[in-house]
């Protein structure tokens, strides 16, 4: 057997802070061997990401490291940052999460892919560094490298810049890659490029991946073995079929059954685990998932477990004391986490042509002026951000709009909650037209029919405002008596599932899944027909997204409410919605019935999204054929004459010469097979 | 140093059911303001130099009001048994070549400043305040005007024109604030602008516009309340920036003049004499730099207070 | 701009200077008619049309670059000329020395944030900062009186801006230091302080960003990366301020020429407004327009060299 090439035994961080020392790593131990890649997973807080930045030597001056890192048989801790430096983007790279802002803006991309190479290597020749790093950028896939060298940061993408940030690892041959959420800030076709990318890397330089992500799905595609890690503490470890399909610890089985499949129709609802991560600041002798677990007994609540072999397996180890009682997920013949009932609505047995439709949506458009200058702004062009999209919702329906960044579906969301009077087109909410609305008192009367539930938690809730006075705004607004207004408020909290005495508080008190919940009574304190979700779950962990989701469709079902629900998340689309359509620079490329999109997609661009998205499950998702697509998105400001997604089509690529011409030269239409399910494809 | 369990922290996890009375009690929201401000109040006593400050500042207060009490002289008595004496015990702080006290003086002068200082900082700050985010939430024709004004008054010679009216007005004080006031909101509105404007993007604006809440309500609820921290601090170090400005200029003999007297004045009528009689210049400099330092001292103290994220608030 | 807010100086000027009363009280007391006599050659008189009169200035400068004159006779051009350069070498040594410090100063105090130097620095900073330069100009005549009477010899010149008699290259030298000295350690110490802050700031959080931490992990050490990646990322905030604190820098120069009895633009500026001399006012007016936008330029063009953002755009 040979020496990994990282060691870490018994790694502890903690950090000072007002409230106390920060425990944010307290014993991770793994060998991580050549050519094999790890996949640490867990939820924000876990501390993932400071065991790689403390493997890095990269941790704020004030942070206390202890244990052990051995790198190639030498201990990291205690180096010098002198000393440190000659290691760090040398035998060990690392990868950081956000591409747009891991590359300093003022250099440009040869410089710093050259000063990678020339600070490990003083002697080497200006001209070789060059050769070696416009090699580097050809490697990872930038076209015309040797003239990308010159270009600035802010002149590349976000998927193109993480392109450079691998170009830039790879660079010195490391024998250890660090890639910390390294798709997590992109959107899922670029994701699928970087992920084969990183595969690449670690290929032709035959280093070791240490892979930290949350996406159970991102750790089914790429790891050989997996860490689990909660409260600091790795609780599970595993090798991945392993671990899925035998998972032992309880939170581990509740992470897995929280997150959405797009590979399954079926409409159970997710399990969520109740509560959140416990503070990590005098943590008492007690597993720490104790108040969160379904199954915990008082033995839990006395000392914390330790990692032990599992099963007789030495390399499947969990820290639960009742994980030999656990198989597969299953504990005394019944799930770990008990399955909440689906709720069932009477306006489901009602055909939807029969039902009210609470939107229409006919020829909606919307561009923006393209300007010049910074002195005196002229217009040079337009942008078309939507371009003709229609569709309807009826009562009780969920209708998903799925895209990725750029594809004009918060724009669409946007006008419709602007209640933008359109040229050639409408838009009516409940029966009347926004072009009918004359004054104030009408437009606020329609108000009360539409509400918005938020992205960020974070920013929608007003930070100087109480709880209260957040929930009672919209009632304020539409004139409610003020003695109404406070059972209304204790009403609205009680429905989200909140204890109405916590109104006094301020949003900064509350969790991220409680403020959802707060925005979520505050978009149903006027009674609406209509609630448009703008990501409403993307911002939240996995564990935390499943209570939120399955509180929407619990509400959907009571309130006889409809959804216009806007993702870029096709597991969670395809969970809580009944139709969908698919938007792709501005347009709607497929449009339908969400089961039928999802198992029978038509539209080029509809299946190479729903095959770049990771299955959290090994088996499957290694034997799936993935379609990966090239290149990014076209700018904006492009002109396209015909389809627009020809030049990232793999369809297009197939055809013959007089096809092809009919793609550039003409815009598809929707058209289908069903008027129910169609796709802007020529060929489909 | 000890933690304070009030100490609202984005980390911590959620609540408890019974911790606080249920809601329609009208106590509990002062209740809880209340302790937002003591807590405010516990960061700013953790700064030392801001305590020291408000103590300085509140004695100079104290001295301005009260000082006249003490005073054996009027500030325009003259006692021609004693010109240009240096400090006595009959004179402490001396006269000057015309035999007024300059104690007496510099209490009257004191005043003066303090008062011009207060107006202007007020005017300024509530003037930058309602353009600022008026033109960052309305945007439009509202936003170009504002800004247009913004940027020519930046370029303009603004010194040049106060020196100019306030001269013409002959030294009334009221004029001097007012006209202080036109040329000096400007740079504050600015800041307020750039500031606004990431505000109106945020979701919890977009949230009220889409509730339906007219315009000024939101400027009034929303965007106002969540700058009140720049705002507080804005005015304290507009009350610098004012005695600074009234000082100079009434140093040059554009600002308040005789009869009336400023701490500026009174430096200016001590600059003449500075190598014969130096105390002259000496104790309305004294008091002229202990309120400028005191307040920039109180207003980086409030800074760090009021801010959640600042590290001042954050060093155990 | 610079055109648009001379001629409504000009404007205001006419509202609040009245060069007639120049000569109330004279004696013997002139007649009104005397007074227009001299007054409407030089284009002062109020009894013209105000718009004609605005038209006779503007056109002169215009036409024949000729400021007008004051309401004795002098020319403004010639004022202007020789002060211009006397103002433009004080203003322009204290702007350039003064945000070297500050800068350097704020770089020093950001490496070691919290430790003791950062501190001392800090304190010190925020006092002199809110020192008012009438203060900190005769505070400094003090202790240079004091100083030139410990030595016994005139080191430091408190008043003017060179001495009458000196001729010869060095010895010219030598004598402006002696006066420039003081009026511009006047200006360094009530404005460095503001750049100490600002830079101190903007680099503490450009340490913390993403792309320093990625420069570290590509392998130079925490110095080798906040000199090459942070720094110079971090001056592009600091050099638009710079042009924007351009007329507190004029204001302050107005305060230390009166100070250190220096005959440039801040002195003119004083004696224009006692003496109603509207021309001259304007012209002051048009200076301090002129050196703000040239400062918002050489801000522009530094932000050019420094940011290729802006570059391509």
């Amino acid at each position: 057997m040979t020496t990994p090439v990282l060691s870490v035994r018994d790694l502890t961080v903690s950090f000072p802070s007002e409230a106390g020392r920060v425990d944010a790593v307290r014993g991770v131990s793994f060998d991580l061997d050549e050519g094999r890649t790890l996949g640490i997973v867990g939820e924000s807080g876990s501390g993932k990401s400071v065991t790689s930045l403390a493997v890095m030597g990269l941790l704020d001056d004030n942070a206390r490291v202890g244990g052990s890192v051995m790198f190639e048989g030498q201990e990291l801790l205690g180096k010098t940052d002198a000393a440190m430096s000659k290691i760090r983007g040398n035998g060990i790279a690392m990868i950081f999460q956000d591409p747009l802002t891991s590359l300093t803006p003022v250099f440009s991309v040869g410089d710093q892919i050259v000063e990678a190479l020339t600070i490990h290597d003083p002697k080497i020749s200006r001209r070789a560094a060059r050769d070696r790093a416009v090699e580097l950028l050809r490697l990872v896939g930038i076209p015309r490298p040797a003239e990308r060298m010159r270009s600035f940061p802010h002149e590349f993408s976000g998927g193109m810049r993480q392109r450079v940030v691998i170009a830039i690892a790879m660079a010195n041959n490391p024998r250890l890659i660090i890639a910390d959420e390294p798709t997590t800030a992109l959107d899922v076709t670029i994701q699928a490029q970087i992920l084969d990318l990183v595969a690449t890397a670690q290929r032709e330089t035959g280093a070791a991946v240490m892979m930290i992500t949350h996406d159970m799905g991102v750790v089914a595609h790429t790891a050989d073995d997996v860490i689990v890690m909660y409260a600091g503490r790795p609780i599970e470890q595993a090798p991945v079929d392993e671990l899925f399909a035998d998972t032992r610890m309880p939170y581990s089985i509740g992470l897995l059954g929280a997150i959405p499949r797009v590979d399954k129709a079926e409409k159970q609802p997710l399990v969520p685990i109740k509560g959140s991560p416990p503070l990590l600041v005098d943590l008492p002798d007690a597993c720490p998932f104790a108040a969160r677990c379904p199954i915990a007994v008082d033995a839990c609540r006395t000392s914390e477990p330790e990692l032990v072999a599992v099963g007789g397996r030495p390399d499947h180890r969990a820290a639960c004391l009742r994980a030999e009682e656990i198989r597969a997920g299953r504990i005394d013949g019944g799930p770990v986490y008990p399955v909440p009932p689906v709720p069932t609505s009477t306006l489901e047995t009602v055909p939807r042509e029969l039902r009210r439709p609470t939107l229409e949506v006919e020829n909606l458009t919307k561009s923006f002026p393209l300007t010049k200058g910074s002195f005196r702004k002229r217009k040079i062009g337009e942008v078309h951000a939507v371009k003709g999209v229609s569709f309807d919702v009826r009562e009780g329906e969920t209708m998903a709009i799925v895209g990725e960044s750029g594809s004009g579906k918060t724009t669409t969301l946007l006008q419709i909650m602007d209640f933008a009077r359109q040229d050639a087109g409408d838009i009516r909410i409940v029966g009347t037209s926004v072009a009918d609305i004359k004054g104030g008192r009408a437009e606020r009367d329609l108000r009360r029919d539409v509400q918005i539930v938020f992205q960020d938690p974070v920013g929608s809730l007003d930070p100087r405002m109480t709880v209260f006075d957040v929930i009672a705004e919209p009632l304020r607004t539409v004139g409610l008596a003020a003695a109404e207004v406070g059972p209304r408020v204790d009403e609205l909290m009680d429905l989200v599932g909140l204890d109405p005495a916590h109104s006094d508080r301020f949003p900064a008190a509350f969790s991220g899944g409680q403020r959802q919940r707060i925005g979520i009574a505050r978009a149903l304190a006027t009674n609406p027909k209509l609630v448009v979700l703008d990501e409403p779950v993307s911002a939240l962990d996995v564990s935390v997204q499943a209570g939120v989701i399955n509180l929407l469709d619990e509400l959907k079902v009571r309130l006889g409410l409809s959804y216009l629900f806007v993702a870029h998340d096709l597991s969670v689309v395809r969970h809580i919605a009944d139709r969908v359509a698919v938007m792709y620079l501005g347009s709607f490329v497929e449009h339908g019935d969400v089961d039928a999109v999802f198992d029978d997609p038509q539209h080029p661009y509809t299946r190479a999204l729903l095959s770049a998205i990771p299955v959290p499950d090994p088996v499957t998702e290694r034997g799936r054929e993935h379609i990966v697509l090239t290149g990014d998105l076209p700018s904006p400001t492009d002109t396209i004459t015909g389809c627009a997604f020809v030049s990232r089509c793999p369809l297009y690529q197939t055809l013959d010469e007089p096809d092809r011409a009919r793609c550039e030269q003409t815009v598809p239409t929707l058209t289908g097979r069903t008027d129910d399910h169609v796709n802007a494809c020529h060929f489909r | 140093m000890t933690t304070d369990s009030s100490m609202p922290d984005p980390t911590a996890g959620p609540l408890t059911a019974g911790e606080t009375p249920p809601p329609g009690d009208a106590g509990t929201a002062d209740r809880k303001r209340l302790s937002k401000w003591r807590l405010y109040g516990r960061r700013f006593a953790r700064n030392r130099p801001a305590v020291a400050g408000v103590v300085i500042f509140v004695l100079l207060v104290a001295f301005a009001v009260f000082g006249s009490t003490l005073a054996k002289y009027d500030h325009v008595e003259l006692d021609f048994l004693a010109l240009s004496d240096p400090p006595s015990p009959e004179h402490w702080f001396g006269t000057n070549n015309a035999g007024n006290d300059l104690y007496a003086m510099v209490v009257i002068g004191l005043q003066r400043s303090l008062l011009i200082a207060v107006v202007v900082a007020t005017g300024t700050t509530v003037l930058s305040a309602v353009i600022g985010t008026a033109a960052a939430y309305f945007g439009g024709r509202v936003e170009r005007v504002s800004l247009f004004i913004i940027h020519f008054l930046m370029v303009a010679p603004t010194f040049l024109l106060l020196a100019m009216m306030s001269n013409d007005s002959g030294g009334d004080w009221r004029v001097i604030a007012l006209v202080l006031i036109l040329v000096s909101w400007f740079f504050q509105a600015r800041t307020i602008w750039t500031l606004s404007l990431s505000l109106r993007e945020r979701e919890f604006v977009h949230a009220a516009r889409y509730m339906g809440v007219p315009g000024l309500r939101i400027v009034l609820r929303h965007l106002i309340p969540n700058i009140g921290s720049l705002l507080v601090v804005n005015f304290t170090l507009g009350v610098v920036g004012a005695v600074m400005a009234e000082t100079g200029l009434s140093f040059l003999g554009f600002g308040v003049k005789l009869p009336d007297v400023s701490l500026g004045s009174l430096i200016g009528i001590g600059a003449s004499s500075i190598s014969s009689s130096p105390w002259m210049f000496f104790f309305p400099a004294a008091a002229l730099t202990l309120l400028t330092v005191s307040m920039a001292l109180v207003a980086d103290g409030l800074r760090d207070a009021l801010d959640p994220t600042s590290a001042a608030g954050g060093r155990a | 701009m610079v055109v648009a807010v001379t001629n409504l100086t000009y404007l205001l000027a006419w509202a609040y200077l009245d060069p007639r009363s120049n000569y109330v009280g004279r004696r013997p007391p002139l007649s009104e008619t005397q007074i227009t006599n001299l007054l409407e050659p030089r284009n002062l008189d109020d009894a013209t049309p105000l718009l004609e009169r605005w038209w006779t200035w503007f056109s002169g400068i215009l036409f024949r670059w000729d400021w007008g004159v004051s309401p004795t006779g002098q020319s403004v051009n010639e004022q202007v000329a020789y002060r211009m350069w006397i103002s433009a070498e004080l203003m322009l040594g204290a702007t350039i020395l003064l945000t070297a410090i500050g800068i350097a100063l704020g770089v020093y105090s950001a490496s070691r944030q919290y430790r003791l130097g950062d501190r001392i620095a800090q304190g010190t900073s925020i006092i002199t900062m809110n020192i008012p330069i009438v203060v900190a100009g005769l505070g400094l005549v003090l202790l240079a009186i004091a100083f030139n009477n410990a030595v016994g010899s005139t080191v430091f010149y408190v008043t003017g801006a060179s001495s009458p008699d000196v001729s010869g290259f060095f010895p010219t030298l030598v004598d402006t230091a002696q006066h420039i000295a003081l009026p511009t350690a006047a200006l360094i110490l009530v404005g460095y302080a503001q750049y100490h802050f600002l830079q101190r700031s903007l680099l503490l959080d450009t340490i913390k960003s993403d792309y320093v931490r990625m420069a570290r992990a590509k392998g130079l050490t925490k110095q080798q990366a906040i000199r090459k990646h942070a720094l110079r990322t971090s001056l592009i905030p600091v050099t638009t301020q710079v042009a924007f604190s351009i007329p507190g820098i004029f204001t302050g120069a107005v305060l230390t020429e009166s100070i250190f009895a220096w005959k440039g633009m801040g002195q003119y500026f004083i004696e224009t407004i006692s003496k109603n001399d509207i021309n001259g006012v304007v012209a002051v007016a048009a200076f301090g327009a002129v050196m703000t936008a040239v400062g918002a330029i050489l801000a522009d063009i530094a932000v050019v060299a420094l940011d290729p953002r802006v570059r391509v755009s």
